[in-house]
């Protein structure tokens, strides 16, 4: 099994602040000044980057995927 | 002939409006980071702590220059800047000074998050304990309005409510816990 985290955002309370985008750049790229997710990841740092966010816009969705035989 | 109170009224006036909205931005921000009202729009509580926190930074600059212009205390423009130059109670005023630097300096990171990265703004952000405990640490011990019990009361206030929030956001589930999902 392998935990894969599924990012949403919520474009309604993202400020683009970018506390995302430091803590983990290869998950989040702003794009006109709102946060993006450039798609799921396995990299534990997007649970970083949703408590770094100061509006709480990030909701991150953990799941167990089984690897492909 | 007795001086002109006015200059000294406005300082302590404004010394303790600085601290109130020094405590409410603070409040403020604790709100947004843990967010107890949840009917509150995000964005609108990071607006309202940003600008108590300047409100906060008007106040300070009326304090210190009604201190200047008033001859009560005998406070030099190097005091005002430098922590710990003025003869007059030299470690709580001193205490202020810094309080107010610090302020200054993490109110000015906000626009420079994106320069030192917003790892190190969030890290200069914890200085705003140390800033709200100096400034009460100078409001309680520089203050002249200390002994009165409302002058007290607002103190009192002021501790009990922050250290609530901080500890709301320290006890709290964090905001974006993960859902977890199995496919």
């Amino acid at each position: 099994m392998t935990t894969v985290y599924r990012i949403e955002i919520d474009r309604s309370l993202c400020s683009g602040f970018g506390a995302c985008v430091d803590e983990a750049g290869d998950a989040f790229r702003l794009e006109n000044g709102i946060a993006v997710a450039v798609a799921s990841s396995t990299d534990p740092r997007v649970l970083a980057a949703a408590d770094a966010c100061p509006m709480g816009a990030i909701t991150i969705i953990e799941e167990q995927v089984e690897e492909a035989a | 002939m007795r001086a002109d109170p006015t200059f000294w009224l406005i300082a302590r006036a404004s010394g303790l409006t600085a601290y109130v909205l020094l405590t409410a931005s603070v409040l403020a921000g604790l709100v947004l980071k843990s967010r107890p009202f949840r009917g509150l729009r995000p964005a609108a509580v990071a607006d309202t702590h940003r600008f108590l926190a300047l409100l906060g930074l008007g106040a300070i600059a009326l304090h210190g220059a009604t201190l200047l212009l008033d001859g009560t205390v005998h406070l030099t423009p190097v005091a005002l800047i430098a922590p710990g130059a003025s003869p007059y109670r030299r470690l709580p005023v001193g205490l202020g000074v810094l309080a107010a630097e610090l302020m200054v300096l993490v109110y000015v990171s906000f626009a420079l998050r994106r320069a030192i990265g917003t790892r190190n703004w969030r890290r200069l952000h914890w200085a705003t304990y140390a800033i709200f405990a100096a400034a009460t640490a100078h409001g309680l011990a520089a203050g002249t309005d200390t002994p009165q019990p409302w002058a007290f009361a607002i103190y009192l206030g002021a501790i009990g409510s922050v250290a609530a929030a901080a500890a709301w956001r320290s006890f709290a589930p964090p905001l974006t816990q993960p859902r977890r999902t199995a496919r």
